[in-house]
């Protein structure tokens, strides 16, 4: 099997970077068969890199309406399909990526997109540093991609 | 001749009893990110604002850093164009160190940039402008988008759009080190050598990139200018022109240059208003501050700030590839200077001399620069002593520099000031979008007040005073990228006090 972790979002722009976070534990444990790629936003560049792989897990930051911050939420390709049609100022999103894929090149596509979404509490301050509940949700977002690439150890 | 079915232009307006529009790009920051458009009392548009979320506190987060590490931590800036940031803050530390780079670092830096035009530039016309112009402003919200384009020209189209931007991808991995996020830039060089195989593997990638920008200019011709209803649009000067000053890079020719050279700016006639070098631009720019928004308004100094206006008297500039197409007096490739003189003769024909005000000409200034991207990679790639080991340059101790490229939005500033440990001190940068944010202001204010009449709206006619300011190709939440605040549009209609009579989304 051949699997791609992603992980989407702004290293310095606090719990922005939560998916890289993320990606950078998962690629130092050094996981046999997967590759972790670090990537700074959705759109085309992120169906350049899933293509070819049997599955694709995206990890990202999210904010819900009264979302509490550190919550995982585990969401599928059709989670998006409201969000695949829009038009917009500056780039595609994921969803509409991944279509696009799906319409054109089928047979290079995974055949499974999982979203590990983790609920952010700041998306604006310029930082480094998660907020703390964001923090103590990385081991579980990391074991949680290892749990569904197959890969844990319990 | 590529034909596609019929595009929809118009669509049925009804009468709005709102007072306020809202057009909002969704982002996690309430209240950030939209265009609101107020109504009188007839239902004619009052007034008009783009306001636009900014992050907070990155000068803060750069001042104390080693300078070396702001080539790296400025491109996580904006996930959009992080090789422009990359390498206009790469050139700043060459102004920092005092340090010339060798030719081929040069030629590299040069390489690199070219195939972050050419997957840009494909990405925002195909997947961006694209919608507009092949499925039409009116068609359905959730036809018009990549997908619909697709539909519309065809699978195997569509699969070139793809292959080629990722050409562009390639060629930035080869030189930059990485895809996105580029590591290869250092004050006075850069940190890699290319080998015979990568440079013989670009040049492939890029001839193959020549041929689909010549594809992309017929397309442009065959779909859009062929189209009435499309030239209509463009040539609208009630929506779409405004008489500015143009800002934007030149080489000693006065030929455009995306990397490198003095930066122009002409007056609405087309005369050169000052031509200046990076180390100049406080003496040419200054920031006006609206109440209303986080973001800046650059505006030439000798000219001052008149409020959103245009005309020789009001200092707003545009910047981007309007901009460069109205400073330049051509490319330095045979295939971009064939298209602009087409552009140029186009134009003239149609009783326009000098700059082209016509807003909606950024589309077609953007696909002259994508065929002039993909010829100067293949010139570069082409170039044998692209391998060569000479890749740094001699440097000195820190001090003050400034760095500028042309982004694919436009002019990018970087400044910094290091201590004699190579400490930043002071940071300062103008991007793209901001030099262009009291043009793109004023541009919506026209398009609205120009189509939105009598209270009369509909979701194609908000679409089209959207294109108004989707043609400057505005990238304006550098760095957020989470997953609910994917970019995506929505307009509401209000009433004076606020209520809301209308929401139209695209999301």
């Amino acid at each position: 099997m051949r699997a791609i972790v992603l992980g989407v979002g702004n290293p310095i722009l606090s719990d922005d970077g939560v998916g890289i976070h993320v990606a950078r534990e998962l690629g130092a444990k050094g996981l046999p068969g997967v590759t972790v790629e670090e990537l700074p936003a959705g759109g085309l560049e992120l169906l350049d890199l899933v293509l070819d792989h049997d599955i694709a897990v995206i990890v990202d930051a999210i904010q819900t309406t009264g979302g509490t911050p550190g919550h995982i939420h585990e969401l599928e390709e059709k989670d998006f399909e409201r969000a695949v049609h829009g038009s917009s100022p500056h780039g595609i999103n994921i969803a509409t990526a991944l279509a696009l894929g799906r319409r054109i090149v089928p047979e290079r596509m995974p055949h499974t997109v999982k979203y590990i979404a983790i609920e952010a509490a700041d998306l604006v301050n310029v930082g480094e540093k998660l907020t703390p509940q964001v923090q103590e949700a990385l081991p579980r977002a990391v074991a949680l991609v290892e749990a569904i690439l197959g890969l844990s150890r319990s | 001749m590529i034909t596609v079915a019929g595009p929809i232009i118009n669509d049925t307006t009804v009468k709005t009893k709102e007072r306020k529009i809202s057009i909002d790009p969704i982002t996690r920051l309430e209240g950030h990110g939209k265009i609101e458009i107020f109504l009188n009392d007839a239902g004619d548009v009052a007034d008009a604002y783009l306001q636009v979320p900014e992050l907070r506190g990155f000068e803060r987060f750069c001042i104390g850093r080693h300078v070396m590490e702001l080539p790296v931590l400025t491109n996580r800036l904006c996930g959009v164009c992080p090789a422009a940031h990359h390498l206009a803050s790469t050139k700043a530390l060459d102004a920092v160190f005092n340090a010339e780079p060798p030719p081929t670092a040069k030629k590299l830096r040069e390489l690199f940039y070219m195939g972050q035009y050419t997957h840009s530039h494909i990405a925002h016309f195909y997947a961006l402008a694209a919608p507009d112009f092949v499925l039409g402003p009116s068609a359905p919200a959730n036809k018009r988008n990549v997908l619909g384009v697709v539909d519309a020209v065809g699978v195997p189209i569509g699969a070139e759009v793809i292959k080629h931007r990722s050409y562009g991808q390639k060629v930035q991995e080869i030189v930059g080190g990485r895809a996105t996020h580029p590591v290869f830039g250092l004050p006075g060089g850069v940190s890699k050598q290319i080998s015979e195989e990568e440079r013989a593997q670009m040049e492939e990638m890029a001839k193959s990139c020549v041929e689909f920008g010549k594809f992309t200019v017929k397309l442009f011709h065959d779909v859009v200018l062929a189209n009435k209803d499309y030239l209509g649009l463009i040539l609208n000067q009630d929506a779409y022109y405004l008489e500015t000053y143009y800002m934007g890079m030149v080489d000693k020719n006065n030929k455009s240059n995306f990397y490198d050279g003095d930066i122009r700016v002409v007056d609405q006639t087309g005369k050169e208003f000052v031509r200046f070098k990076p180390s100049q631009y406080l003496d040419i720019i200054s920031e006006h501050v609206e109440p209303w928004t986080y973001m800046k308004m650059p505006f030439l100094k000798k000219v001052g700030w008149k409020g959103f206006v245009t005309g020789p008297s009001s200092g707003i500039y545009r910047v981007g590839p309007l901009g460069r197409i109205n400073v330049c007096t051509g490319y330095t490739t045979p295939l971009a200077q064939a298209e602009y003189d087409a552009f140029k003769k186009t134009m003239k024909d149609l009783g326009v001399t000098g700059p082209v005000h016509h807003t909606l000409a950024f589309h077609w200034a953007r696909v002259i620069e994508l065929q002039h991207a993909a010829e100067r990679m293949l010139e570069l790639a082409s170039d044998k002593t692209i391998t060569s080991a000479d890749i740094r340059g001699k440097f000195n101790p820190p001090k003050e520099g400034v760095g500028i490229v042309e982004a694919p939005r436009g002019t990018l500033i970087h400044h910094y000031a290091s201590d004699k440990d190579g400490i930043c001190t002071k940071i300062n940068m103008i991007v793209a979008t901001t030099n262009n944010y009291a043009a793109i202001n004023t541009s919506v204010k026209q398009a609205a007040k120009a189509l939105i009449k009598g209270g009369m709206v509909s979701p194609g006619l908000l679409n089209k005073v959207e294109m108004a300011f989707r043609c400057y190709d505005p990238c304006n939440s550098c760095g957020t990228h989470a997953l609910n605040g994917g970019p995506a549009l929505e307009v509401t209609v209000k009433r004076k006090d606020g209520s809301v009579v209308e929401k139209q989304r695209n999301f």
